[in-house]
């Protein structure tokens, strides 16, 4: 599913070289639910970006559903992380310009497949509970609606892998315990491969697997006594 | 609706500033079009109207070394039989020293062009009598029609005043006839006889002593647009005599020659003008772009494509080029409109020829909606450069 062999990336150069990421490598399985954890500007995020291609990295490859997602153009990397990869970021991001349902509706038209689509994200939005909002626009609905749009979007194209960069970061946390456990439950339902970061450890403490990053390097679980080097 | 124009569209309508502004610019520069080219395209046909009108037809016919001998009855019936033609009638030229004793006082005026015209024929070919804003136009033989400028030279000669007219003949002698003025034409803008007398032909042709001698023919038709197949013609029908026919384009050309090349760099300005509000769009874009960074940064990362952003920014160059020429030609018409209508002048200078021209408004629209488009291409490539993770970070 998501292989990751000796990924390093290294920003600036000479004297102002910084290792973000150091020779990290781990796998995770279709179906994990799997959080990133590690303390501010440990790399997790710079981890997120090279997984969900939003960034290239210095050394080593990332293997999704065994494509060789480093060697790929920018076209096709594109394309890539439309149909493979879905993103719910920190912020929502949603279009302010376009509805709830053009905003859910939008991977779908960007690929082209317009089929089903308006069944899939109405499906989508009464799954996440917001099928009375689908006209509203983006920018008029509160923050924890806009992040389960945003949840919603993340999935109408079926990707392989939910990439979630601080979805909760943003959220008080009522509304933050709620997004998880729509995450969670999503995750159960449709059998998606959850990948999130977060320092927010708390309101995740049922998943599948944990990965701490520190100074740039991987390990297994979060407990500093059982931490095992993933390289 | 494809997504990439309905989110062109809507990023656009909701920005309404930014969308107003750029829809201004590409109107102001279609409307500078088509202000030039009422002003100055109308001023142009208006003089070649007025010179049509009153001196030279749509057709002038004269002869290449000396004067006409053909009888007018001959040669105006020959015209008059074609159905295009309109009414043609006869002029002959002279140029006159004048003087009239005005409270006592006489007053001199030397080398005044002399017009003898056929008063029954004149008025069907040409509207200088229309001019004569005082008494009546020339009726006998020894009546005069005196330009406003003519009547002013000459201490403000009026209706009833008598005029002495001196001519030299063909064999060099002075001629002298005295006249009664009948009438003051004043034209405006000037283009009529203002400066001239009119009198009455063959009394003209006596005081030349050329009996049956015409100067030149003022052909006027019903369509003007046949004016060249008339005169060509023409020539054919009288290929052993020495006539020289011109379309009004030709007789005028060079008075109108230096106002032509004047046109041409007035609309050639207005190009200008339309560049300069390309150049605004590009700025308006430019803040699109750098307004929507983040946006796009996010459909980057959900999978748009570079030449997605690329299209989506094209299409708002569209809109805005689409909305402005339409904007810009309704308006422009409409100034049109207003001008032809209200036979718009400049301080009672001659009124403005307006026309549509429909091949011009269709083409500046079109112009101007490419120039819009054009002007996106810039904004949409650097709106296809940003990285979704940097573009993202924008806040």
């Amino acid at each position: 599913m998501l292989e990751i062999h000796n990924l390093s990336k290294i920003y600036g150069e000479g004297e102002n070289k910084v290792k973000a990421l150091d020779n990290v490598s781990f796998s995770i399985e279709h179906g994990e639910f799997v959080l990133i954890v590690g303390s501010s500007g440990s790399g997790k995020s710079t981890l997120l970006n090279m997984i969900g291609l939003l960034d290239h990295p210095t050394n080593g490859k990332i293997f999704i559903d065994g494509t060789d997602t480093t060697t790929l153009l920018d076209d096709k990397i594109s394309s890539f992380r439309n149909k493979k990869l879905g993103f719910i970021f920190q912020f929502s991001n949603l279009l302010s310009d376009l509805s709830v349902l053009e905003n859910v509706l939008l991977p779908r038209q960007i690929a082209g497949t317009n089929g089903s689509a308006e069944k899939d994200a109405r499906d989508l939005l009464r799954a996440v509970g917001l099928d009375d909002q689908i006209d509203k626009r983006a920018n008029k609905i509160s923050g924890g609606q806009a992040q389960r749009v945003a949840i919603a979007r993340g999935l109408i194209n079926k990707p392989s892998i939910v990439l979630a960069d601080e979805p909760t970061g943003n959220l008080d946390s009522v509304t933050s315990e709620t997004i998880v456990q729509l995450m969670k439950s999503m995750a159960r339902k449709l059998n998606h491969t959850f990948i999130i970061v977060t320092h927010d450890r708390q309101h995740f403490s049922d998943v599948d697997r944990v990965i701490t990053i520190k100074d740039g390097r991987a390990f297994e679980g979060d407990q500093p006594s059982e931490m095992e080097v993933l390289a | 609706m494809e997504y990439r124009l309905r989110l062109a569209k809507r990023m656009l309508f909701n920005k309404k500033g930014s969308l107003i502004g750029a829809v201004l610019a590409v109107t102001i520069g279609i409307l500078v079009i088509h202000v030039n080219f009422v002003i100055f395209q109308g001023l142009f046909d208006a003089i070649v109207r007025d010179i049509s009108d009153y001196r030279n037809g749509d057709i002038l016919v004269t002869d290449e070394a000396d004067y006409i001998d053909k009888s007018d009855l001959s040669i105006v019936s020959w015209f008059e039989r074609i159905p295009y033609v309109e009414a043609a009638t006869p002029r002959l030229s002279s140029s006159a020293e004048m003087n009239m004793t005005k409270n006592g006082k006489l007053i001199e005026e030397t080398r005044i062009p002399l017009v003898g015209i056929d008063p029954f024929r004149d008025v069907r070919a040409s509207t200088v009598h229309e001019t004569v804003s005082e008494g009546t136009y020339v009726f006998s033989r020894n009546s005069i029609v005196l330009g406003s400028n003519v009547a002013k030279d000459l201490g403000g000669a009026e209706v009833g005043d008598s005029v002495k007219v001196l001519v030299v003949d063909r064999w060099g002698e002075d001629q002298i006839r005295r006249f009664t003025v009948s009438g003051i034409a004043k034209s405006p803008g000037g283009q009529g006889f203002d400066y001239t007398a009119v009198v009455h032909i063959d009394t003209l042709r006596d005081m030349m002593n050329r009996p049956g001698d015409t100067g030149s023919f003022m052909v006027k038709l019903s369509d003007p647009s046949k004016a060249f197949e008339v005169k060509e013609f023409f020539l054919q029908s009288f290929p052993n005599d020495d006539f020289l026919a011109e379309t009004i384009e030709e007789s005028a050309e060079e008075q109108l020659a230096g106002f032509r090349s004047g046109i041409a760099m007035i609309n050639m300005i207005g190009y200008f003008g339309m560049m300069s509000s390309a150049f605004a769009i590009v700025t308006i874009q430019m803040m699109l772009v750098n307004g929507k960074t983040r946006e796009i940064g996010v459909m980057r990362a959900i999978g748009a494509k570079r030449k997605d952003i690329l299209i989506i920014f094209i299409f708002q160059g569209m809109i805005i080029g689409a909305i402005g020429a339409g904007v810009g030609t309704a308006v422009g018409l409409g100034y049109t409109f207003y001008a032809k209508e209200t036979k718009m002048s400049f301080n009672n200078s001659l009124p403005l020829e307006v026309s549509y021209n429909w091949e011009k408004i269709i083409q500046t629209a079109l112009t101007s909606f490419a120039l819009a488009i054009m002007a996106s291409l810039y904004p949409s490539y650097r709106a296809t450069k940003l990285l979704p993770v940097e573009a993202m970070r924008t806040v």
